[in-house]
């Protein structure tokens, strides 16, 4: 089943007297269960296509289909629900709020919904154990090495049961060993939990986990075919 | 709530600094706002514990009594009017009073008002007796005067006249233009009031003001009916106590200024911070926070944050209430303490908005691509 539908989707900046096209007919398929990555420099696009993957930005041209919904379709104000509800970001530097506990980032995503219920905090430790955070739960970001604030970012996309998990560079702070368990991790629960997942980065060693692979090149997108063959 | 509070568990400190402030600026409001129902009470309390709803002055005289000489034979005539429930005439004086029966003779500035003795002018006793019509040489004076060594029997000498008066009760509060008040008869006034030949304007019975009873007095209507009147409400003859207006107005300003200064140093304060949070607000946004949810974080923060350090405030200044001097003009009236203190909490709540305006633009793509 497909999750993710991109249809020929273009994003046009205006610089200026000039255009720059960040994405140029973009199209891609990403089914239920598997884990993508999009790799290419920067700024080839990535962050542009990983922003209106997230209904983050509109696309200039083009369709996006999350789910069976068109996001071109959907008010603004739903876009922030459709945020809270269907899609889990993790970002580059985990971006955690500082003054909250482990265990509280993860129930925060639940209050922004309105309640937080037993089973919500359940699944928030659940979660949490199963990302090797079972220890941590009263600690804060700043206590934190790198490796367990990505874990914990990890914990905090998947809190919300979304249907996609999108990446941002997960890895961008982190040392290989690290980076490596993060990226395997987000594979796992990925599988696990049957969601899909898009991961951007501009590391190449991380891609043995991914199903497909990607390569982002002056807006442009398309299959790496010596990773997938 | 939820990320209001957890914020100022976490960041203790930070939020300490601007708190500190915000209990300072409230300890100050709420001392002058005591200084100014002091100063108030001293300037007016007599005419304020007046059961009277309106007041007949001599036209021309801008609601002063020490302006304004009319007939106390209006009185009868004045009853008689529609609405009217009660009327009685009062005069006031300020002069120096010595006591007679002590030896060190020490001097005390004093008001002296005349008024009908049973009238609904004169204040209760709480110790002693009260005024009688035909015993002139009895008078009942606040009983601030004990400090200064009076107590009942004393005999006092008017600085200056040959009038005598012998203290035969004590009433409490009662104050007029900033000297204690002592209630004599209206006969006894007047004796002392216009002892100078001419002093009464030819004017027979004279009286500085009649009060008047009735809250559906029509006083424009009234006035006309009379020559040479006016007729004022109570609270406008209060304004026209000398220096009344110029105490309170100075008063008034320095609460305004500080309730403006409170409203901007909150909410430059929690402006700066949320420039600061920018990008953690932006993640939130990202995750999924609507703009009205960050709203009342903000918002309750600042309210948390300004309750608190309110209460403590009053607390405080009841405490300095404890170690002032007793005879400085500081009094404080809880009504008033709360309604500044709402009044702070309000304002101070609306500082945050200028940080709630910013948060509803802050882009959520500012989580997105950023490469620290």
């Amino acid at each position: 089943m497909a999750i993710l539908e991109f249809n020929n989707v273009s994003k046009i900046y205006q610089q200026g007297e000039n255009e720059v096209h960040a994405l140029q007919d973009v199209s891609l398929t990403v089914e239920q269960g598997e884990f993508i990555a999009v790799i290419g420099p920067s700024g080839s696009g990535k962050s542009t296509f990983l922003s209106i993957a997230g209904a983050l930005l509109h696309p200039t041209k083009g369709d996006v289909i999350l789910n069976g919904k068109n996001l071109n379709s959907i008010k603004p104000k739903d876009l922030i629900n459709l945020r809270l509800h269907e899609i889990g970001f993790i970002f580059q530097t985990s971006n955690l709020i500082p003054y909250l506990n482990v265990l509280d980032q993860l129930l925060v995503v639940k209050r922004l919904d309105g309640k937080e219920t037993k089973e919500d905090k359940q699944f928030a430790v659940q979660l949490l154990q199963e990302l090797g955070l079972g220890e941590k739960l009263k600690k804060f970001p700043e206590q934190l090495s790198g490796g367990e604030r990505q874990r914990t970012a990890i914990a905090r996309a998947f809190m919300n049961d979304p249907s996609i998990i999108l990446a941002d560079e997960p890895t961008a702070s982190l040392d290989s060993k690290r980076a490596f368990e993060v990226v395997q991790l987000i594979a796992k629960e990925t599988k696990t939990r049957n969601k899909a997942a898009i991961m951007v980065t501009h590391d190449e060693r991380m891609l043995e986990f991914c199903d497909k692979v990607y390569r982002m090149e002056d807006g442009r997108l398309k299959l790496d075919e010596s990773f997938n063959s | 709530m939820f990320l209001a509070i957890k914020e100022l568990k976490h960041s203790k400190l930070r939020f300490l600094l601007i708190g500190v402030i915000t209990i300072l600026i409230a300890w100050l409001v709420l001392i002058l706002c005591g200084l100014g129902n002091g100063l108030t009470t001293l300037s007016a309390a007599t005419i304020k514990n007046m059961d009277a709803d309106y007041v007949v002055f001599e036209e021309e005289s801008r609601a002063s009594m020490s302006r304004s000489v009319i007939s106390e034979s209006l009185v009868d005539e004045i009853k008689q009017q529609a609405n009217v429930e009660d009327a009685a005439p009062v005069g006031a004086t300020s002069t120096t009073v010595i006591n007679e029966s002590s030896t060190d003779g020490k001097k005390v500035d004093v008001s002296i008002l005349g008024i009908i003795p049973g009238s609904f002018l004169e204040p209760q006793v709480v110790e002693g007796d009260s005024l009688k019509e035909g015993k002139p040489l009895e008078v009942i004076a606040n009983d601030s005067l004990k400090k200064e060594g009076y107590k009942i029997g004393d005999t006092l000498e008017i600085e200056g006249s040959l009038e005598k008066m012998k203290i035969v009760g004590f009433v409490t509060n009662e104050t007029y233009n900033h000297l204690p008040s002592i209630f004599t008869t209206l006969d006894k006034w007047q004796a002392i009031q216009f002892a100078a030949p001419g002093s009464d304007k030819g004017i027979e019975k004279p009286v500085n003001a009649i009060m008047l009873q009735g809250e559906n007095i029509d006083a424009e209507q009234l006035s006309k009916q009379f020559d040479n009147i006016e007729i004022v409400t109570k609270a406008k003859a209060i304004q026209g106590m000398p220096g009344f207006k110029e105490e309170n107005g100075t008063i008034m300003m320095m609460l305004g200024f500080l309730l403006v200064i409170s409203a901007f140093v909150l909410g430059v304060f929690f402006y700066v911070l949320t420039l600061q949070k920018s990008n953690q607000f932006g993640i939130l946004k990202a995750i999924g926070a609507s703009n009205r949810f960050l709203a009342k974080t903000i918002v309750s923060q600042v309210f948390l944050l300004s309750l608190i350090s309110v209460v403590i405030g009053i607390l405080l200044t009841y405490l300095t209430a404890l170690i002032l001097p007793e005879d400085m003009p500081f009094s404080l009236d809880i009504k008033l303490v709360v309604l500044y203190s709402i009044l702070l909490v309000i304002i101070s709540t609306l500082g945050s908005l200028a940080s709630v305006r910013r948060v509803t633009k802050i882009d959520p793509l500012l989580a997105i691509g950023r490469v620290e």
